[in-house]
């Protein structure tokens, strides 16, 4: 008996491949999203993992300085004092062929009881590496890439200043963790970073209790004693809501996804009513009807998850470099040199298509379950039933909204509930389009038949009649129409706050700083006399100093801003909390106190009057808090001091960047011209810019930043164009009949084509309105609590008119595109092939 | 002077074992002198040579002499506990020239010196043989070798004058569980090794080192050993020697024996072997008299014949007991380890112990016996 209904519903798929074939797709197309994300996810993150397991070895704590790292001399004193298991390490970022590398500068007599391979070569080449200077070493899969053979001499590039180097050394490893790094002798790494006298960290292994309490008593003031795993940690944590980020957009990709697989399913038990109540007449139970559809359900899920596996392993491919370009920029370089394709990525694909894609058939089957053998030849029960359900959607699309608001408002830091609220708040208002498309093509009705006489009607009528598969559609539509706008929204709202605050920020005409610096290792500074020389040039009016620095917190990294400002400093920001800005740089200069970004406040939980403990160089501070202030600069928050303060408590006396204003009269290019002629007579290379091109930079960089979330919403909408497609065409190959009648009673093909060409462009239209709203509410949240929660970043709302436009015009053109072809259909078939067929 | 041929090759092996993944590279013995051609070139260029005798200067010469290619300050002992609980030690401090310039760098960690220490003690009747190797560059304090005070020193290993420049010098090392702190006073004044501290090693100008010695130091202090601290003392010998020298072809390994008679003689003897199993005639010794006097003692003048042998958990076999025959002092000399089982199994293995002397089945005498290339 299994066989033949089976056997059946085979060969009506045959007569019907196209809605087979977008149920698949729709299933391919969502899988394919969330496993290309959770492949460029896991793979960035892998990647981090890896590399710092290759770095970290063996390593169980870490020796951490402050902004200017550590005195080398500590570790002499360390070797001397019996601790043999250190190894002094000096790192930063240099760019080899334009990619982005972490040199590490070791000393390979101390390396053997932390890395294995982090300096190879079995074959006496570290000779090599140590006498000669400027001599390094890749892993093998790395020179490979770049094309670098043993004895080449290439050049490697530390913030603008090309050094050429020499490959004395290839690791031959099947460590991926290694790709992302070139290394080289710690006298080396000091001279390319110009680092002397420095270390950045020195790794140590220490086993028991007593061998620590002795270490750090030998430690100065301004040196940590971190746990390795912990440091590490704190530094994968940084990226960790931008990777969720990504996934719940993936999700909502899977959501649109499964609108699709229900109004597929749907369609087709509707479709096949006739011969559902046919094997229902010959015996089979409700139950094997409900299991065979499940079944069908279940069989297409999985061709559609496993095409969409493989689709998603090549979207993935190139998703990852989106998704590493914008970790780098925003958190720390990571090189992807494998995609972490492992069964776990395979097996959630899997499950979650086919989750989707059977939750999604329940509501289908349980109708095909319900086709009495009597009604087999009744085609209007779920449009009945639809109809009464319809006026119960919108109270409980309301139930829903008025839950997500509220979780919305719910006060903490969660992103996840805050995700929750956003699906909420869409599954509601989603809840509410079908009725809402109901009411539109009654209301229509009268004034299309007007404007377009019985097709006008009819159009309008239609859709009324198949709600339960146009509403559907519609709904679908709207959901990815809406995301695209709530996210570009979003998008925009950021650059234009960012922009806003880059304007604000770089009051400036011109910026001198050292070339290189980097969230890695002890900055560059400028040379000592510069600033001097820089303020008496002529056409130099204000000068204010600036020295940025990674701080290594016992609770994960921070920038550090020390600022010697200038009278229009103050200016400069925009101050969310505090007093005025000339009373909040007093006490600044005065007192010992700090001001917060607003990351940092949002990250801490604290505000103006509380106070934030600082790692120093004579141990830990504590700073009271009087201003908090918009950055978007540093996703890990930044604290801004006089420098001042800065001297008292940390040792670094150098400088790294100049902000200067021309005296009333200079041109910038004036200007210009004479720092370059004061720049060329310096020994050190450092960079001129102008504000107008460090504000095109910047916006350079965020767009970069936020490619893959364009990319993401633009796969998204493709999911929800394959779902008006096929429901459109669904809906109007299923009027075949209908139509044909109408043809039969004297409506030209023309006419015909043109009613279904209108009947999907008021879907369409329907959608698109819809999905403005949806997509203004969607980007408040994304605004307000998404990108807050993840990144601690507030920002002003816009509304570009561009962006609502776009949506609705992305609508219409989904839905007549998916129109044009039943139109065509339509019109050209002969109205007794139809009437017979039915 | 065994690591004449052995520092080379030890330390271009230990910067390879450094490496390797596994910790224990396993014996090296024919690997050598692939290591030697993986330290590149022609080596002597740039390097000073032992051509002629040098007047010594002291204290100075106690000091680097980083013109050579190699150095080593290397001292072995043989010490009691107040029970009578009988120890042997070594410690050698090795310096080598990776090139013959120091790299252009500012940075202090630029060196073109690389420093290797061994330290091994013997326990007879406790724990038996243990060693440690250690490695640096002599750059940053780290390691390095220097006059004024007198040290040497490589981390926390330290061999340095108790004031100024002068004896006595105090031993300090730590490792494992082993912990050594001694006072060392020369007995008799130091011996210059060859002719008149020139010790030629083959008949190629050049091949040679600068070589002496203090054959009798007076050694007191205290060994601590898993925890359980033993007041010591007993006698030392320190041997001092640099050269920039070629390997020498034919060459398979050597036996090296330094021997302190309980008369007050103090004997140096080692001899080459060669490849067809024959004696090297660059094999040579010194006798030395209560007084501090010596003389050469000829490759002819010696007989030296092995005993024993012993074969180690790696399946290599050492001879453990000799006979050197020594006519010329009239003098036959039965010479027994105190255990058979006192390889270093380092970077490179090799066979280093404390030895009882025996005359006539007296013992007449304590010693150390060095072996390579078995």
């Amino acid at each position: 008996m299994t066989g033949l209904p089976a056997r059946a519903l085979v060969r009506d798929h045959r007569r019907h491949p196209w809605n087979l074939v977008f149920a698949v797709l729709g299933v391919a197309l969502g899988v394919a999203i969330v496993v290309a994300v959770e492949i460029a996810n896991s793979s960035a993150s892998r990647a981090f993992e890896l590399s710092m397991e290759t770095i970290t070895g063996r390593t169980t704590h870490q020796l951490i300085g402050g902004p200017g790292g550590l005195d080398e001399g500590l570790y002499t004193r360390l070797r001397r004092e019996g601790f043999r298991d250190s190894a002094p390490v000096v790192e930063g970022h240099v760019r080899i062929q334009g990619e982005t590398f972490t040199l590490l500068g070791l000393e390979p007599f101390a390396e053997r009881p932390f890395r294995d391979h982090a300096v190879g070569g079995r074959d006496g080449r570290i000779n090599r590496l140590i006498t000669e200077p400027g001599t390094v070493m890749l892993a093998a899969p790395t020179a490979a890439r770049l094309g670098l053979a043993e004895d080449e001499t290439f050049f490697l590039t530390v913030g603008t200043t090309p050094h050429a180097v020499t490959l004395v050394g290839i690791v031959s490893t099947d460590e991926p963790g290694l790709g992302g790094y070139v290394l080289a002798d710690i006298a080396t790494a000091q001279d390319l970073f110009r680092r002397h006298g420095r270390l950045d960290r020195i790794d140590l292994i220490l086993t028991d209790e007593r061998q620590m309490a002795r270490l750090r008593e030998m430690l100065p003031p301004g040196v940590r004693l971190e746990a390795a795993e912990a440091r590490t940690r704190a530094t994968a944590e940084l990226s960790r809501a931008f990777h969720v980020n990504l996934l719940a957009m993936s999700l909502l990709a899977l959501l649109v996804g499964a609108f699709l697989i229900y109004n597929t399913l749907t369609f087709a038990v509707l479709r096949r009513r006739h011969l559902l109540g046919n094997l229902r007449m010959q015996g089979m139970t409700r139950a094997s009807v409900f299991g065979l559809i499940i079944a069908e359900a279940a069989l297409l899920g999985l061709v559609g998850s496993l095409l969409g596996l493989a689709a998603g392993v090549v979207i993935g491919q190139g998703l990852v470099q989106l998704v590493t370009r914008t970790v780098t920029d925003l958190y720390f370089v990571v090189t992807v040199t494998q995609l972490a394709l492992g069964p776990a990525v395979i097996l959630k694909g899997l499950l979650l298509g086919l989750g989707v894609t059977l939750i999604a058939a329940l509501g289908p089957a349980w109708e095909a379950a319900g086709v009495s053998p009597r009604e087999a030849l009744r085609r209007s029960g779920l449009e009945h039933r639809v109809r009464r359900v319809l006026p119960w959607l919108v109270p409980a699309g309301g139930l829903l909204m008025l839950a997500g608001f509220m979780l919305v408002d719910w006060p903490g830091q969660g992103l996840l509930p805050g995700f929750f609220a956003l699906f909420l708040l869409i599954l509601g208002y989603a809840c509410l389009i079908p009725p809402l498309v109901w009411l539109m093509a009654r209301l229509l009705s009268g004034p299309l038949g007007l404007g377009f006489g019985v097709p006008g009607r009819l159009a309008a009528r239609g859709i009324g009649a198949g709600i339960s598969r146009s509403g559907l559609a519609a709904t679908a539509l709207a959901i990815a129409v809406s995301a695209t706008v709530g996210v570009g929204i979003m998008v925009d709202s950021f650059r234009s706050s960012v922009g806003l605050w880059l304007g604000q920020t770089l009051q400036s005409d011109l910026y001198v700083s050292a070339p290189g610096r980097s969230g890695l290792g002890v900055n560059p500074v400028l040379p000592d006399d510069l600033p001097a020389r820089v303020a008496s040039l002529p056409s130099v009016a204000e000068l204010s100093t600036a020295r940025r620095v990674p701080l290594y917190t016992p609770r994960g990294p921070l920038e550090l801003m020390a600022i010697d400002p200038s009278v229009q400093t103050p200016d400069g920001y925009v101050y969310l909390e505090g007093a005025s800005p000339a009373r909040i740089w007093q006490r600044l200069a005065a007192e010992e106190v700090i001001l917060i970004s607003e990351p940092l406040a949002w990250r801490k939980g604290i505000g103006v009057g509380d106070s934030l403990a600082l790692p120093t160089d004579r141990g830990e501070r504590t700073f009271e808090v009087v201003g908090v202030v918009q950055d978007y600069s540093a996703a890990q928050g930044m604290v801004t001091l006089h420098r001042t303060l800065y001297d008292r408590y940390w040792d670094d006396p150098g400088v790294a960047a100049l902000r200067l204003s021309l005296a009333p009269g200079v041109s910038l290019e004036s200007g210009l011209s004479q720092l370059r002629a004061l720049a060329v007579t310096l020994d050190e290379p450092v960079l001129i810019t102008a504000a107008g091109e460090i504000h095109a930079q910047s916006m350079a960089i965020f767009d970069r930043t936020f490619a893959v979330t364009h990319v993401l919403r633009l796969l998204t909408v493709g999911v929800a164009f394959i779902g008006i497609l096929s429901a459109l065409m669904a809906l109007q190959l299923e009027r075949a009949r209908e139509h044909a009648v109408l043809r039969a009673t004297g409506m030209t093909p023309w006419q015909l084509g043109g009613m279904v060409t209108l009947q999907s462009l008021l879907l369409g239209l329907a959608a698109g309105l819809a999905a403005i709203p949806l997509g203004i509410l969607m980007s408040d949240v994304l605004i307000q609590v998404i990108n807050q929660r993840s990144f601690g970043w507030s920002m002003i709302r816009t509304l570009p008119p561009a962006v609502p436009g776009e949506g609705l015009l992305l609508a219409l053109t989904a839905s007549l595109l998916a129109g044009a072809y039943p139109g065509y259909r339509m019109a050209r078939v002969r109205p007794a092939e139809h009437l017979r067929e039915a | 002077m065994w690591i004449r041929k052995i520092c080379p090759a030890v330390l271009a092996l230990a910067l390879a074992w450094l490496t390797a993944c596994a910790p224990e590279s396993g014996p090296l013995d024919d690997e050598p002198l692939d290591a030697m051609v993986l330290l590149g070139g022609d080596i002597d260029e740039g390097y000073a040579r032992a051509v002629t005798p040098r007047p010594f200067v002291f204290p100075d010469d106690h000091g680097p002499h980083p013109e050579f290619r190699n150095e080593w300050w290397y001292i072995t002992g043989n010490l009691d506990d107040e029970a009578g609980r009988r120890f042997g030690y070594q410690i050698t401090f090795f310096r080598l020239s990776l090139v013959p310039t120091v790299p252009e760098s500012a940075s202090a960690w630029a060196t073109n010196q690389v420093w290797m220490a061994h330290l091994a003690v013997t326990d007879v009747a406790g724990i038996g043989h243990r060693a440690f190797e250690r490695f640096s560059r002599g750059a940053m304090g780290l390691a390095g070798a220097q006059v004024n005070p007198f040290r040497v020193w490589l981390d926390d290993w330290v061999l340095a004058s108790d004031e100024g420049n002068d004896f006595p010098w105090r031993l300090t090392a730590t490792s494992g569980d082993i912990e050594l702190e001694l006072r060392l006073i020369p007995q008799k004044p130091h011996v210059l090794q060859g002719d008149r501290g020139l010790s030629q090693k083959s008949a190629a100008p050049g091949n040679a080192s600068h070589y002496y010695s203090f054959t009798r130091l007076q050694t007191e202090g205290s060994l601590r050993v898993q925890g359980r601290e033993h007041a010591v003392s007993g006698l030392s010998w320190l041997d001092r020697e640099w050269s920039t020298s070629a390997l020498e072809e034919g060459q398979v390994g050597w036996d090296w024996f330094s021997l302190q008679l309980a008369d007050g003689h103090d004997v140096m003897y080692y001899r080459f072997r060669r490849e067809d199993g024959s004696e090297d005639p660059f094999s040579k010794g010194l006798w030395v008299t209560p007084e501090g006097d010596h003389s050469l003692i000829t490759f002819e003048q010696a007989r030296l014949e092995v005993l024993e042998r012993w074969t180690g958990p790696t399946g290599h076999r050492y001879p453990v007991a000799w006979r050197l025959h020594l006519p010329a002092q009239g003098r036959v000399l039965e010479i027994r380890a105190v255990r058979p089982d006192q390889v270093m199994d380092l970077s490179v293995r090799y066979w280093e112990g404390a030895v009882d002397v025996l005359e006539a089945g007296e013992a007449a005498g304590r010693g150390y016996v060095e072996m390579t290339g078995y």
